[in-house]
């Protein structure tokens, strides 16, 4: 005779009201697509989703720092406890690699992309996200269920009541036919917004750079040509190989910033969709918690390695100086 | 590019965003929250050191309260001792004033005595010269004149230098 505790029944009847609802409350086959969306456009020039994403992600952080620092108190006390909190250690972590003086000079920036990254992954798992939006007529897609708000007809992703339809965007009982352009979208989620932040970073460490060393002497490390000119003819060509080689891996760093951001913020939303397709409810959970560590690490990653560069700008370049 | 997303508007949007995000959070977070943390350093800083000096000048106070204690507890001594030895000196003094007071008070005494056993002394010769007188007139049943008897009797005693030799 099989005994059985109340938790293991409790387990069984869990599971098993998973598996009857995973078959009406699956979640659509995601929609897959690199280009931010429009969604609408202002004097012609278009507003994609993750701009609005990049502007919430600003009122955010200024929201919560002007809440922070509005009246400081020698006492700290809650969200400028959390907050001073917050960039002490991230003072120290900046401090920790590039020593006391330069962290003040770098921290700024570094702190911007670090929050930015990382606010903006996490408000990306807010419920919203790439759901709620407007449907773009297409030959394909889903029907989607649309909502009258202040005159605007909002649709949204509904769980278990998307078909995919080959008909094109008429409107019948079961909603709107047609692809979904979310109001929301990761702001990392597009090559435009990591490829902004890279950018960022590249001119910043360029003018740390030449701040200390002055324009001429940190061109050097790119175009050396002291050897040439004394007459040492083959290690003036390496010097020359050198500084160009200085000069692509300066390229190369901004394509591998857009990129490792742009794909890991990408490659989570796509996931976060296809786990919500596949199982439904709860498997997700487990994701969600993955794209935590993920969006916490890119922002480390992509702060950490600005820091660095930042550091081997600053830093002498060979024995002209 | 165009099918990857890539294109110069968006880029300048978000590099609008990023560098507008930098600037707000350096007004309104960097800017204020380090200097926020580099007056808490500096205080604390402070406070420190004046910590370290109150905590010098508490043990300095302290010496001087334990020396100012010793001082008084050596003052206090020196007192009792003093005072301990007055009163010796009075004890002293006393005791000899009462010893010459009583000197003086059993002098008198025996001075009253020995008046008054003079005076009984000389009360005495005269009640035993009557006496005598009497005795002898009844003897003699003659009776000589009182004042030849007295100068009679007057005469034995002179004589008599033993009764003389008691009553001086």
């Amino acid at each position: 005779m099989l005994k059985l505790s109340p938790k293991t029944i409790l387990g069984a009847v869990g599971v098993l009201a998973l598996l009857v609802a995973s078959n009406f409350l699956k979640g659509p086959p995601p929609h897959i697509a690199l280009p931010a969306e429009k969604v609408f456009a202002v004097f012609g020039f278009p507003i994609t989703n993750t701009y609005i994403a990049s502007w919430l992600t600003i009122v955010v952080l200024v929201g919560l720092s002007w809440a922070a620092t509005r009246k400081m108190a020698a006492v700290p006390r809650g969200v400028q406890n959390l907050v001073e909190a917050f960039i002490e250690l991230f003072l120290n972590f900046v401090e920790g690699i590039a020593g006391r003086e330069n962290a003040r000079r770098f921290f700024p920036v570094v702190t911007t992309i670090f929050l930015f990254v990382i606010t903006s992954a996490y408000l990306s798992l807010l419920p919203g996200f790439t759901t709620i939006g407007i449907v773009k007529t297409e030959e394909h897609g889903q029907s989607f269920k649309v909502v009258e708000i202040a005159g605007l007809r909002v649709a949204f992703v509904a769980l278990g009541a998307a078909t995919v339809t080959e008909a094109s965007g008429e409107e019948s009982a079961e909603g709107i036919k047609g692809e979904l352009v979310a109001f929301l979208r990761g702001a990392n989620t597009e090559l435009n917004t990591p490829m902004a932040l890279a950018v960022l970073s590249a001119i910043f460490v360029e003018y740390w750079g030449i701040s200390t060393w002055g324009l001429r002497g940190y061109s050097t490390k790119f175009f050396n040509f002291r050897q040439l000119r004394q007459g040492r003819i083959m290690m003036g060509f390496v010097d020359i190989f050198v500084g160009f080689m200085e000069l692509v891996s300066e390229l190369a760093r901004l394509i591998s910033f857009t990129f490792r951001l742009f794909g890991n913020m990408f490659a989570g939303e796509v996931l976060l969709g296809v786990i919500t397709f596949l199982i439904p409810l709860v498997a997700v959970l487990l994701f969600f918690g993955l794209e935590l560590l993920v969006g916490f690490v890119q922002a480390l990653v992509f702060a950490g390695l600005t820091v660095v560069f930042g550091v081997v700008a600053v830093a002498g370049h060979g024995e002209e100086h | 590019m165009e099918a990857l997303g890539v294109n110069l508007p968006g880029l300048i949007a978000q590099l609008v965003n990023v560098f507008l995000l930098l600037g707000l959070l350096y007004m309104v977070l960097y800017k204020p929250m380090l200097k926020a943390l580099n007056q808490r350093s500096t205080r604390i800083k402070e406070s420190l050191d004046q910590a370290e000096y109150i905590k010098e000048q508490v043990a300095k106070t302290e010496q001087q309260v334990q020396e100012r204690l010793e001082a008084a507890r050596k003052e206090g001594q020196a007192i009792v001792a003093q005072a301990g030895q007055a009163g010796e000196r009075f004890k002293e003094e006393a005791r000899q004033e009462g010893r010459r007071e009583a000197e003086v008070i059993m002098a008198r005494a025996r001075r009253e005595i020995e008046a008054e056993r003079d005076e009984a002394i000389a009360a005495l010769r005269r009640e035993f010269a009557d006496l005598a007188i009497l005795a002898a007139e009844k003897v003699t049943r003659e009776t000589l004149d009182r004042a030849k008897h007295r100068r009679l009797i007057q005469e034995v005693l002179e004589e008599s230098s033993t009764f003389k030799g008691e009553g001086a």
